[in-house]
């Protein structure tokens, strides 16, 4: 009778694991490996060769890479922020909607359903400085300018910010507005007896009680931060001289077009790092805030 | 009265702003893809038309050239279409099974380490794509299936199966334990417990989660772009590059393209947009 | 023959004991309820009967088989859940017929089965709804239903009535108690609620911490409680107990009272500190009281506050400086510091160690 067996949960989790070993763990402990020698896909031979902390110390000592590395944080902070920001707001205008609520509510979702790529195409049809609707529109108003906007370095930034944005605040509005519909009508009502202001009752009720939507909307968004990569690959190439060069597209040239895998793996390993760190961030964010509302299951 | 008449102004100029403001959010977000749907039926000489053409005339010459196939450099939209619908389908299929059992698994045992586990699962899940796609690229080239519909599934399983646990555990936890205890009560074994009763109550949830599933696949580029080659396995995300030439871009056909690529996502979201948004936040807030 | 033996059954969550070794015989058709407050380990008990529990040490029996180690579906049971744990997906009717379905009977056997508990149970007209379109008191018929279908060898209900509004407690409680003199199997049955065990029970299996108590029938409980937790778990106002000193045949009640010793006392030693205990029904105003015979103590207290309930009325008073509970037959009303004359029947008075809490009785 008392067969030692695996546990059920252990079992039932098995393929999960197996795959994700298989397909994620393995392939990124070689490119660990391979991040210490000076792999060139051109001559596999190199594969061999340990050249120890060479190509973190390359990077490290690169401004190009910092350049990079700093240009990707600023634009996570900044497009990160911006999204949150106006997918609270669209989620307080939709919440006091009186008609139409749903049909508003699936056209927020449309971007949400939009390929990253797609994305980055549209926008770089649209702000095509020749074709593109943004100038014509401006020309069509009497502006005779036919501004840059993917070719200027901020007004490159601007534009993939603005594609980014505009793909992403949908996570927000949506998760926010449902834990606006979520919410519990009692305090606030009591709130506004008490003499609540309309701002104070937002304040201290309204908005602790949508802290833990608003973290499971970063944790979701910083599972996919580097989606990113799609919209500038399509949109710039991370050009024109490398002014919208973020980490990811820095990586890939690195890899793929110059052939420096060993190279190219160890900056993969530093946004690997970057990812892991913003989720962990949020997901401790996310449990703190379901212990204090005591939500946690 | 004054009061009352200076609250009830500020009431009507808020009313207005509200109006407003979201009408112009939503005519941001409506207008880009709009405008895509609208150029893929505009004839290129008038796409390119300097100074604009504001009147659209209508031409179904993209689609037609879209679907006509490979023939004068044209791009292969069909095979494009099928590899996506291969691809997606069968990946989601695999990742749902999987991710499905692993979900129950933390929905319904207990065991040591619990939440680690499955923030280490997630995190595995934000291993951004370019960065798995170099190795991956090189493993998948030693062991042979680069190019070829079998790598691709394998990589969107894993790149999907941790978020489907998120989603499924969700849904599994909304469930009283005591209904697949009465099922076994009333002679069910725990499979059948599981496959009679608890799947069905929530299968909206687990066709949400596949939605889901079947979105990132279908959208997916990072990975697709280096692990495929030919006609015979690229995606549809991959295919919108062959519409780029050195310095000339067909807008037209991509917009064609594009038009194709969003419709079934579109249908897909329509059907379960509510399970949609329950199982994200109640998977996250309850987790 | 279906009963149910329990030998020295033990529950153990890590380091934690909920339940511990437990002996419990359920004789064939017995209506057996196990009560207690919550967290007494009454529900665990239960659980590991049906299989829904390992068993962590001693040995579980029906029907003089071992099933120690056999999932619930071997075990020929059915139970009702607390919050009924209806199928949301099925129809009333399928999900009456969901165990014989999965037992692969033949299509006619289900049929008439389900009808069968179905006109037992008055659901004929509800067969077709799903439960979310369902009362609360129609859940816990189409619960019950579930649990006839099958004719198992043994019905365990655990709290199936605490999701309910008081009348229909009461109502459904008349139901399953039918329900038992119809289908005459043994129910094993779980409440916190005494009322429920009292009116319900052939026997009462009372909890606490994981022991059991005392086991017994309804009045033997009410009527001789092994201590002060049965005493004042067991009957509704709780059992009065007030401290004492035994001196002599009488008890001196916190030093101010004197009460004589009950005839059903056992061996007490002068000195001896003990809770003297008596219920509200035994302690009543002259004139008022139920014609009662054998020996009486009387004594005049003065009410703080009435509660009338018709043909009876809760007085609160205060004996040797605690609040104790009278009752008042045919009442009239009386005014909060009104002195009446109290009849105390001295036949149905407890003693109690002071100490250990335990009954001394002849």
């Amino acid at each position: 009778m008392t067969r030692r067996r695996l546990p059920e949960w252990f079992v039932l989790l098995l393929p999960a694991i197996i795959v994700i070993a298989a397909v994620v763990l393995i392939p990124l402990l070689f490119s660990l490996y391979s991040s210490f020698t000076p792999y060139k896909l051109t001559r596999p031979s190199t594969l061999w060769k340990w050249v120890g902390t060479y190509n973190y110390e390359k990077i490290l000592s690169d401004a190009k890479f910092w350049a990079a590395f700093g240009r990707t944080v600023l634009f996570l902070t900044i497009v990160l922020n911006l999204e949150l920001l106006f997918g609270l707001g669209i989620a307080l205008m939709m919440n006091k909607v009186t008609w139409g609520q749903r049909t508003l509510r699936t056209i927020l979702m449309f971007p949400m359903m939009f390929s990253p790529i797609l994305v980055g195409f549209q926008f770089k049809f649209i702000f095509n400085d020749n074709i593109g609707l943004v100038n014509n529109v401006l020309q069509s108003m009497g502006f005779n300018v036919a501004l840059p906007w993917l070719v200027d370095a901020k007004l490159a930034m601007f534009s993939i910010m603005f594609a980014e944005i505009w793909m992403s605040t949908s996570v927000f509005a949506i998760l926010i507005l449902a834990g606006l519909f979520a919410m519990p009508r009692d305090p606030l009502e009591a709130a506004k007896v008490d003499g609540c202001t309309p701002w104070q009752s937002f304040r201290h009720i309204t908005l602790p009680f949508l802290m833990p939507f608003i973290y499971i909307a970063m944790t979701i968004r910083s599972l996919d931060v580097a989606r990113a990569y799609d919209i500038v690959q399509i949109m710039t190439g991370g050009g024109p001289a490398r002014r919208t060069e973020l980490l990811w597209t820095l990586m890939s040239r690195t890899g793929y077009v110059d052939a420096r895998m060993g190279l190219a793996n160890a900056m993969g390993y530093v946004s690997i790092l970057l990812s892991i760190l913003f989720t962990i961030y949020f997901f401790r964010k996310l449990s703190a805030a379901r212990a204090e509302l005591g939500m946690a299951g | 009265m004054d009061r009352n008449q200076s609250h009830r102004n500020r009431r009507r100029v808020l009313k207005t702003l509200h109006f407003t403001a979201l009408f112009l959010t939503m005519m941001i977000i409506c207008i880009p893809g709009l405008w895509i749907v609208l150029n893929s039926f505009r004839p290129t000489v008038e796409i390119m038309a300097k100074p604009p053409v504001w009147v659209p005339s209508f031409t179904l010459d993209h689609y037609r050239a879209m679907f006509a196939g490979a023939g004068e450099g044209g791009v292969p939209v069909f095979s494009y279409f099928r590899n996506s619908l291969i691809v997606s389908v069968t990946s989601t299929l695999i990742a749902i099974l999987i991710g499905m059992s692993g979900g129950y698994a933390f929905a319904r045992y207990r065991f040591k380490g619990k939440n680690g586990y499955f923030v280490g699962l997630m995190l595995f899940r934000a291993v951004p794509g370019v960065a798995l796609s170099l190795p991956l690229f090189i493993v998948f080239a030693k062991v042979g299936i680069i190019d070829t519909h079998f790598g691709l599934i394998l990589a969107y399983v894993a790149m999907n199966v941790p978020f489907t646990i998120w989603l499924t555990d969700g849904f599994f936890r909304q469930i009283p334990k005591e209904l697949h205890e009465a099922a076994e009560i009333d002679g069910c074994t725990r499979w059948q417990a599981f496959w009679q009763v608890e799947f069905p109550v929530a299968r909206s949830g687990v066709a949400s989660a596949a939605i889901f599933a079947f979105l990132t696949s279908w959208n997916e580029f990072a990975l697709a772009s280096q692990l495929t080659r030919s006609v015979g396995s690229k995606t549809m995300p991959v295919g919108l590059l062959d519409f780029t030439a050195e310095f000339t871009i067909n807008w037209g056909g991509m917009c064609a393209l594009a038009v194709l690529m969003i419709v079934p996502a579109l249908i897909l979201t329509f059907i379960v947009q509510k399970h949609l948004i329950a199982g994200l936040t109640f998977g996250g807030v309850k987790g | 023959m279906t009963e149910v033996t329990l030998s020295k059954v033990v529950k153990k969550y890590g380091a934690l004991q909920a339940v511990h070794g437990i002996d419990l015989d359920i004789k064939d058709g017995e209506f057996v309820v196990l009560v207690g407050p919550s967290g007494c380990g009454k529900s665990t008990t239960l659980r590991m009967i049906a299989g829904l529990e390992d068993i962590s040490g001693g040995e579980v029996a029906i029907g003089g088989r071992v099933v120690n180690d056999l999932p619930p579906r071997e075990r020929n049971i059915s139970m009702v859940f607390q919050n009924y744990a209806l199928y949301p997906h099925m129809t009333v009717r399928e999900n009456l017929g969901f165990s014989l379905k999965i037992a692969k009977r033949p299509e006619q056997e289900i049929v008439k089965a389900v009808d069968e508990a179905a006109g037992i149970l008055g659901l004929d007209e509800l067969m077709d709804r799903k439960p979310a379109a369902l009362s609360g008191g129609q859940r816990q018929r189409v619960a019950m239903g579930r649990a006839i279908v099958r004719h198992p060898d043994v019905f365990l209900f655990d709290e199936p009535l605490s999701n309910l509004d008081a009348k229909l407690r009461t109502q459904m409680r008349v139901e399953i108690k039918k329900l038992h003199q119809k289908v005459e199997s043994t129910i094993i049955y779980v409440t916190h609620d005494q009322v429920e065990a009292m009116t319900l029970a052939d026997r009462i299996v009372l909890m606490r911490d994981g022991h059991i108590v005392q086991v017994g029938t309804p009045l033997e409980l009410f009527n001789k409680p092994v201590d002060t937790f049965v005493a004042t778990f067991i009957g509704s106002p709780p059992m009065n107990l007030v401290d004492g000193v035994v001196q002599g045949d009488s008890i001196v009640l916190n030093g101010s009272v004197s009460v004589p010793l009950p005839v059903s006392a056992g061996k007490l030693t002068n000195g001896q500190a003990v809770k003297f205990g008596f219920r509200a029904d035994n302690l009543m105003p002259i004139g008022h009281a139920v014609e009662e015979e054998g020996a009486a103590h009387e004594v005049d207290l003065s009410v703080t506050l009435t509660e009338p309930l018709g043909t009876e009325t809760l007085l609160y008073t205060n004996m040797a400086g605690v609040e104790v509970q009278a009752k008042m037959f045919n009442p009239r009303p009386v005014a909060p510091g009104e002195q009446l004359h109290f009849r105390l029947t001295l036949d149905k008075c407890h003693v109690f160690d002071a100490k250990s809490g335990q009954a001394v009785r002849g």
